[in-house]
């Protein structure tokens, strides 16, 4: 399971002042804390209240403060793709864009910035038409973001579909259809694409946030996720990845597992 | 696994024509990887796509069979890298060759000693597949000649090795109606012996210098319409072999078309002790065939059962034989163990009663080759059972006291036993590294 760090981010009050102030250390201590937490990616967003023409620079600050902080690649994650593309050509190492959606404007922006940087792309199994409701429209438009990453060049291994996770108490049906189509992305190609998922997205206002995001994370993994941008703090979430490695046979088994699962 | 999507979609004319009922080609290609739609729905469709779709359905390394009759050999459906992903379906076919430089006598000698190269492991014989004839000389009728000699004196399959088209086809002349392997095509002369393997409808070994002319060669010759091929990058080297056999299951587990054949590896080394090592490693990295050129049954027996193990299949358990084993020299007044045949489990009693330097008999209860908590839990390692394997196994004969020592795991089964067998149970350690002392402090016929 590759976690995404979802921390640095402009919408969470220390951050968005932060980069107000041009103050590194709440952005190099989160850095330093997701990566002890397990996180494989951090991502990097500036938050709205950034004006888009400040993007790029911002995100640029963000990437190069995050990157000499911890040893981690970013997932530069915003609308605005002058702002992917400044953190883009900061970042060292094999970054993921955080993200494209179905719709074919989108995918003719990133889909060869992606390419270019050699970087991950995250789709997202959407267009302007809006989230679509059942499984099989979600894989269909999963399988047009997987068409066009094939003919850009971009390695599946490199592609990371998001079957979107909207919040559980207005858009429950939404949780089954989302695990259906986890099922069927992994089907569309071999090998095939990844699969991750905005993963606090499923319970936002909900009570009870933490247990409601690994339960939902494990039957994920159970369908085919391989990644997921969420909160590494949340040290029973990493309990459940770690055990849920081992029961779908991912990582071996030892006594140890939860330490093990923390030490790599 | 079925087709996917975009390899569908790929083949696909990409019109949006909506002939097949779907809005797109995509939607298509979707509905037809879920089952839900026929290629036939298209009417657009080449008929290269269709060739190209159908095949990659059919497993990704083909079924080839060699020889005839009784010694007939399967090879390839193969399926897996790695034996431990699911398991390894037909053992590697071991061929000894023989060189037509070799004298009539000789070569009747070796293939004699070929023969007999069957050897008996965990109650089945395995042998050698193959005799090998090599075209050394370069002359078509010695060569023809000594197909002669091998074909009359062994029941195995021929591997007939020759580049020169005129001496394959008078070898195959003496030896055809068996079905020999033909080695082989090569860029220079691969459409005649692409017809002769037609003509003689058996196996043909395709060379190339490379991957990837071996690669343009197999095509050449499955658009000749020959699909029954093995194939030969030309390593020689250990190192190289090695590499390309992995790049060629690799690649055809990606269904790479042209190298979704059995392999074929040639042990070339004249040390015996390198030679015997390098083909191991040959059986262990996918070859399908392997030809080397010792008859000595000290270098293929390690072979044989090197084979043996590595394409048993790891999810079923392996069992021992369920009848009485000695462990030394035992008398009439030597110690009974009761196990299972799990072969894990039996070689773990096996060595520590041995290494308790007392003399015993081990009984493996026959538990579908479970282990003693497995069988217990599973019924299948009973008083009943045990009972039947005292009565019946003949141990009774064997010594001249009535005591059975039982594993600590399952003492709860003591008194049943006793009852049902009439045996005296004794509780014996819960793990079998106790079992020297529990002999030294318990054990007295």
């Amino acid at each position: 399971m590759i976690l995404i760090g979802e921390r640095i981010n402009g919408m969470f009050k220390d951050i968005r002042e932060a980069i107000l102030n041009k103050d590194p250390e709440p952005v190099r201590y989160w850095a330093k804390r997701q990566y002890e937490n397990c996180a494989s990616y951090l991502d990097v967003n500036t938050g709205p209240t950034v004006e888009a023409k400040d993007q790029p620079a911002v995100m640029e600050w963000l990437v190069k403060i995050a990157q000499e902080a911890a040893p981690l690649p970013c997932c530069i994650d915003s609308t605005n793709p002058e702002a992917i593309e400044a953190g883009l050509a900061a970042h060292k190492g094999k970054a993921m864009i955080n993200s494209t959606s179905a719709d074919q404007w989108k995918m003719d922006i990133y889909m060869p910035m992606a390419a270019k940087y050699s970087a991950a792309l995250i789709g997202l199994a959407m267009n302007e038409k809006g989230v679509p409701k059942s499984a099989a429209d979600r894989a269909a438009l999963a399988m047009e973001i997987v068409v066009n990453a094939d003919a850009n060049g971009i390695p599946m291994e490199d592609l990371y579909i998001d079957p979107l996770v909207l919040p559980c108490n207005v858009a429950q049906e939404h949780g089954p259809e989302a695990l259906e189509a986890l099922r069927q992305i992994k089907m569309l190609a071999d090998p095939s694409p990844r699969t991750t998922m905005g993963l606090s997205n499923i319970s936002q206002r909900c009570n009870n946030r933490h247990l409601l995001n690994r339960t939902f994370l494990i039957m994920s993994m159970a369908c085919g996720l391989d990644s997921a941008i969420a909160d590494v703090e949340d040290q029973e979430l990493l309990d459940a990845v770690a055990a849920a490695n081992i029961m779908l046979n991912k990582d071996i088994y030892c006594d140890s597992f939860l330490k093990t699962f923390r030490q790599r | 696994m079925g087709l996917t999507g975009l390899e569908i979609f790929k083949r696909l004319p990409k019109t949006n024509c909506k002939d097949c009922g779907q809005p797109t080609c995509l939607a298509f290609a979707m509905a037809m990887a879920a089952g839900k739609a026929g290629l036939d729905q298209c009417p657009h469709v080449s008929d290269e796509a269709k060739e190209a779709l159908g095949a990659a359905s059919a497993p990704p390394v083909a079924l080839v069979k060699i020889g005839t009759g009784e010694k007939q050999w399967e090879l390839g459906n193969e399926t897996v890298l790695f034996r431990h992903d699911k398991r390894f379906e037909h053992p590697t076919a071991i061929a000894i060759s023989v060189s037509d430089t070799m004298s009539a006598d000789e070569i009747s000698a070796k293939v004699a000693k070929i023969n007999k190269l069957v050897f008996d492991r965990v109650g089945q014989t395995h042998s050698v597949n193959l005799v090998a004839v090599e075209n050394a000389s370069g002359e078509a009728d010695k060569f023809a000649a000594a197909v002669k000699v091998a074909f009359d004196n062994t029941e195995l399959p021929l591997l007939l090795i020759s580049e020169d088209t005129a001496a394959m086809e008078k070898a195959l002349e003496v030896a055809g109606s068996k079905k020999p392997v033909i080695c082989g095509a090569t860029a220079a002369n691969y459409e005649a012996m692409t017809a002769l393997a037609k003509k003689y409808d058996t196996a043909l070994v395709v060379k190339g210098t490379n991957l990837s002319e071996l690669a343009d060669l197999s095509e050449k010759v499955i658009a000749l319409g020959h699909k029954q091929l093995l194939l030969d990058s030309g390593a020689r080297e250990v190192n190289k072999v090695l590499a390309d056999q992995t790049q060629i299951r690799r690649q055809a587990l990606k269904r790479f078309r042209p190298f979704g054949y059995p392999t074929i590896a040639f042990v070339t080394s004249t040390d015996p002790f390198q030679s015997v090592v390098d083909a191991g490693i040959y059986i262990t990295k996918y070859a399908g065939l392997m030809v080397m050129s010792s008859a000595d049954p000290a270098d293929i027996l390690p072979l044989v059962t090197l084979r043996l193990n590595i394409y048993t299949d790891p999810q079923k358990p392996i069992a021992v034989e369920s009848k009485i084993y000695e462990i030394g020299t035992p008398g009439a007044d030597a110690p009974v163990f009761v196990t299972t045949n799990f072969s894990l489990t039996y070689f773990c009693v096996a060595g520590d009663v041995e290494s308790a330097r007392v003399p015993g008999y081990i009984l493996p209860v026959d538990t579908d080759g479970i282990s003693v908590l497995t069988g217990w839990a599973a019924g299948k390692f009973t008083p009943e059972k045990i009972t039947e394997m005292l009565q019946g196994c003949g141990i009774a004969d064997k010594v001249n006291h009535r005591k059975v020592i039982i594993p600590g795991g399952v003492a709860v089964l003591s008194g049943k036993l006793q009852e049902l067998s009439g045996w005296e149970v004794l509780v014996g350690p819960r793990e079998s590294a106790g079992i020297a002392s529990f002999l030294k402090q318990r054990w007295s016929a």
